[in-house]
């Protein structure tokens, strides 16, 4: 603005301007604010020029890059040369991907400081990220021969350069090249193991076999644990038969006695008797040796019935015998086996019949195993994962308990007891036993969200979730959005840090792992839970409280509201403690947020507003921030069915038809056959042909587009072949059956039976599926059905007499409104036993 | 050998509780575990604590779990008092204690008629290892080794 009133020579109003600009506290040093209008003209000059630089500055302070990048080229404009505003706008650039502009940025960089090697450098990059790799070749080149190291010296940044150089060889293809490249230089380069990795890597590419298989059989030799030389050494030998690679871990195996690949791997190929000879082997040498992780190196091997009955044959016997004789088999000699021999099979033995779903069995296991040996941590963490899955999540917690009890120095085991304890609901606890290992002087929450502890807050956020807490998880959601935002925004110092240190392989690997930053499950799990919640927010507002209570006391008799308003008082008594106890609490975080304040004043990003979970839980538009969640998700993790599906339910409540439609499409292409893809399918064709004033091009794309999904059929036949065709799987079954309500009311006994069946046909009876159901009959899904739900929960308790959520409810729900706390009633069944 | 000497922390304090629970039919309180910080050492087999002995001089509680006995735990632990004067009271139990202790150079001093109300049999023996200071004669004793 002050260069255009300077060019309309309004002076008064420039001067007004920069007054305004100048003015700020933060830069009244930039001073040469001149009264006299005289000396405006020349002052002007200047003062546009330090003004758009200084209010570049300000804005990238505020991290409005967008906006610091129009000033800085504004300055530019005054005084193209100018070195510092350049470089100034090259990290800006390169902070927010313009590579385009960056390149010429430092193009002009380098054309006025040829003889600084960030010059070179940066302009190199820039080619290499536009995937002009001849450029970035020719560039490092011309700066590599500048460089004059001679050649008997091991320099560190020389040595980045010469890898650097190579790496942007081999994305280019050029494997000659880069071979010859590596080979000239390798004296030189600090990463010995790289360099051999990479001639490997190229010599394969080049189909030099022989010369790729000696490389392979040395970096097996370094190290016979990487899985990655095995398949380079397979590949090299152009080993097609099973034969073969056996042989190689044989030989490997023999070379190389302690290794657990070589016999680990083997066990992947084999079938029947050779795998029982080879699991033998394996079985025995790590229970004698005492190697607690061996089932979780087995378990990959568990999706083979064959192979899983084998291992269960071979260690129930060991067990059976060693109870015995002190031997793996009743008609042995030699040395006896030690007693924790008997220990680790049974601890293995539990966690086998765990994975099999045998809960009982694998609890008598584990229990076997802490009555010999009560002060063995593992034992204990087994047994809380067994009442997991089970779904008894309060003993679970118990458990954990229990094992971090017995080492309270180990941070793994008390982080796994805080998360045991989040999924109990029990979040206070969580928060008590994680602050065993945080911060003095803060709570742990803030400790953890300062930290970026985001497997604690996802977890937070489930829990609150299932608590019906939706401020409180919506807070969270944000805090980890926040995270997100500031790794993105620390890789700002890096731009200018990494030049200097010439770590450029580490640079760009930075820049791209930034350019997929959101792709990370701990921001898939907070925006998912985040729009879930939207949604819930979005189809049931909350109103004011009282405004609730008084629609309910109109239908409730005098002694309900009696017990009613009673149970208010001591509701509001237990609120006042609270609130006594928190405000206690708070003035002692204030007193340190004081502090850190005071601390932090440098550092103001000025947009970290407090998040206040009242607020939070009531704002005006939850769809759109809904969809601010959603974007990063459309854009990075496209390949998740989840995504498509997320994005549909908001468009739907958006009524945006088109979109709507490019995500069932989405999905569809992933998964046809999903289920909750086949209720937003039944749902879209419904709602489509109940919106008749649709306008004509839009009615056209959208009867086009489903006519390839639903191919002529109408919905009810739709649901049917669904149904038809997914007979055995609960999960689809329940879909189904939940549409079969949806477009035919009168239907809702059929469709109940369908959702409860339970017979021998269904395969997913399992925790997860079956109280999935369950919810789904108290959620309104079949409507009014009460009296089904608890048919069905005394069924499913008869099938799961250990799960919680089965387990009947001793005390009676007197809130009237059921239907929308129903996450309240688990609660209280969790609550039993 | 896999066994080994740890030592009992404010930490791991709970294991040498759980031991003491599972492997002795008396029950000892907080605070006995409050003063065994100082000098309890559970041996552990493969890190895993199955045996553990608490007091110096006076030995109130040596002991090991039941699977992991006669494997040369206690003589392990007992090695580590070699040098010490060490005296305690053994109940006797299925003519179980004319064993380690013996071997290892104690003597009876004294049987005590209903030494515990708790168990069965309520008799203890007095056992008492002295050692003099080294001369000759007493070299002996001190090279004593299982």
């Amino acid at each position: 603005a002050p260069n255009k009133c300077y060019e309309q020579k309004q002076y008064k109003n420039g001067l007004k301007f920069c007054k305004m600009i100048l003015s700020n506290p933060k830069f009244a040093e930039h001073g040469g604010i001149v009264s006299c209008e005289r000396f405006v003209y020349v002052c002007f000059y200047f003062l546009n020029l330090i003004g758009w630089h200084v209010y570049g500055l300000l804005q990238r302070s505020d991290k409005k890059y967008d906006e610091a990048i129009k000033c800085y080229r504004n300055a530019l404009k005054l005084d193209k040369d100018n070195l510092q505003i350049l470089r100034d706008l090259s990290l800006l650039q390169i902070q927010m991907r313009d590579l385009e502009g960056y390149r010429e940025t430092r193009y002009q960089l380098l054309q006025l400081r040829p003889t600084q090697r960030a010059s070179w450098i940066g302009y190199a990059i820039a080619y290499h990220l536009l995937k002009d790799y001849d450029m970035a070749l020719k560039l490092l080149e011309e700066f590599r021969q500048t460089q004059q190291v001679p050649p008997n010296k091991m320099d560190y940044e020389y040595s980045e350069l010469i890898l650097y150089q190579n790496q942007v060889m081999r994305e280019a293809d050029l494997f000659q090249e880069s071979l010859e490249h590596i080979e000239t230089y390798e004296k030189q380069i600090c990463d010995k193991l790289l360099v051999e990795e990479i001639k490997g890597e190229i010599l394969l590419k080049l189909g030099r076999l022989k010369e790729a298989s000696e490389v392979f059989k040395n970096l097996i030799d370094r190290n016979a644990e990487n899985w990655c030389y095995y398949e380079g050494l397979e590949k090299a030998l152009q080993i097609s038969t099973l034969e073969e690679r056996l042989q190689i871990y044989e030989e490997i195996s023999k070379q190389h006695p302690r290794a657990i690949t070589p016999r680990r791997l083997p066990l992947t190929l084999v079938p029947g008797e050779r795998f029982r000879e080879l699991m033998d082997k394996f079985l025995r040498v790590n229970f004698s040796k005492g190697c607690p992780p061996l089932f979780t190196t087995l378990k990959s091997l568990y999706y083979n019935t064959e192979k899983v009955s084998i291992i269960q044959e071979l260690v129930t016997n060991y067990e059976a015998s060693l109870k015995t004789c002190d031997f793996f088999s009743p008609h042995e000699n030699g040395e006896k086996e030690p007693p924790t021999t008997l220990l680790w099979v049974q601890y293995f033995l539990a966690q086998h019949f765990d994975k099999l779903g045998q809960y009982s069995l694998a609890l008598d296991y584990i229990n076997a195993a802490i009555a010999s040996t009560p002060t063995l941590i593992e034992l204990f963490y087994v047994k809380a994962k067994i009442y997991k899955h089970i779904g008894n999540l309060k003993e679970a917690a118990k458990w954990m308990d229990e094992a971090q009890s017995l080492d309270t120095a180990d941070r793994f085991i008390n982080s796994k007891c805080a998360k045991y304890m989040l999924r109990a609901n029990m979040i206070k606890e969580a928060e008590e036993m994680c602050s065993k290992f945080t911060r003095e002087g803060t709570s742990a929450m803030e400790n953890l969200n300062e930290m970026q502890c985001m497997w604690f807050q996802t977890e937070c956020i489930s829990a609150y979730q299932r608590l019906g807490k939706y401020g409180d998880a919506l807070k969270k959601c944000h805090e980890v959005e926040r995270h997100f935002f500031e790794i993105t925004d620390d890789q700002f110092d890096f731009h200018t840090y990494c030049m200097r240190k010439m770590t450029l392989r580490a640079y760009v690997d930075l820049l791209r792992l930034e350019d997929i930053l959101r792709r990370h499950a701990f921001y898939f799990k907070a925006a998912r839970s985040a729009i879930e919640i939207y949604l819930k927010l979005y189809d049931n507002p909350l109103t004011n409280e009282s405004k609730q209570q008084e629609m309910n006391s109109e239908n409730v008799s005098a002694k309900e509201l009696k017990k009613m308003l009673s149970k208010q008082r001591r509701a509001q008594k237990k609120a006042k403690l609270e609130e006594e106890r928190k405000h206690a609490e708070r003035e002692r975080q204030q007193k340190n947020q004081k502090k850190k304040r005071d601390e932090e004043e440098e550092e103001a990003s000025g947009f970290k507003e407090e998040l206040i979970p009242e607020k939070l839980e009531r704002v005006e538009n939850p769809l759109e921030e809904a969809v601010k969640f959603l974007i990063p998700l459309k854009n990075l993790v496209a390949d998740n069915i989840d995504t498509h599906l997320l994005a549909f339910e908001i468009y739907f409540r958006k009524g945006k038809f088109l979109l709507m439609l490019q995500s069932v499409k989405r999905a569809f292409a992933i998964n046809s056959n999903n289920p909750w893809l086949h209720e937003c399918l039944i749902r879209f064709s419904k709602s489509v042909s109940n919106h008749s004033n649709l306008p004509d091009i839009v009615s056209k794309v959208l009867s086009q587009e489903m006519q390839k999904i639903f191919v002529n059929k109408d919905l009810e036949s739709f649901n049917e072949d669904f149904l038809k065709r997914n007979a055995t799987s609960l999960q689809h079954l329940l879909s189904g059956a939940k549409m079969m309500y949806f477009l035919d009311k009168s239907r809702q006994e059929k469709a109940i039976a369908l959702a409860t069946r339970l017979d021998e046909t269904v395969n997913d009876k399992n925790v997860k599926t079956l109280i999935k159901v369950s919810e789904a009959l108290l959620d309104g899904s079949f409507g009014n059905c009460s009296s089904q739900y608890e048919e069905y929960r005394m069924a499913c308790h008869n099938l799961l007499p250990f799960t919680s959520a089965f387990l009947p409810a001793v005390n009676e729900i007197d809130s009237p409104s059921v239907a929308l706390n129903h996450t309240a009633n688990y609660d209280v069944l969790a609550n039993e036993i | 050998s896999r066994i080994k000497l740890g030592d009992v922390t404010p930490h791991n304090i709970k294991q040498l509780k759980r031991l003491n629970q599972v492997i002795f039919p008396v029950n000892y309180n907080d605070k006995f575990c409050k003063d065994v910080l100082e000098v309890a050492k559970p041996v552990c087999f493969d890190d895993i604590a199955v045996g553990a002995n608490p007091k110096r001089l006076y030995i109130m509680t040596l002991g090991c779990l039941a699977p992991y006995q006669r494997q040369g735990i206690g003589t392990n632990l007992l090695l580590e008092l070699q040098a010490l004067n060490h005296v305690l009271n053994i109940c006797e139990k299925d003519g179980t204690f004319d064993n380690i202790y013996l071997k290892f150079g104690s003597e009876i001093i004294e049987t005590k008629k209903n030494y515990s109300k708790r168990i069965q049999p309520a008799d203890a023996h007095l056992l008492q290892k002295n050692l003099k200071v080294p001369s000759g004669q007493n070299a002996d004793v001190q090279k004593t080794d299982n």
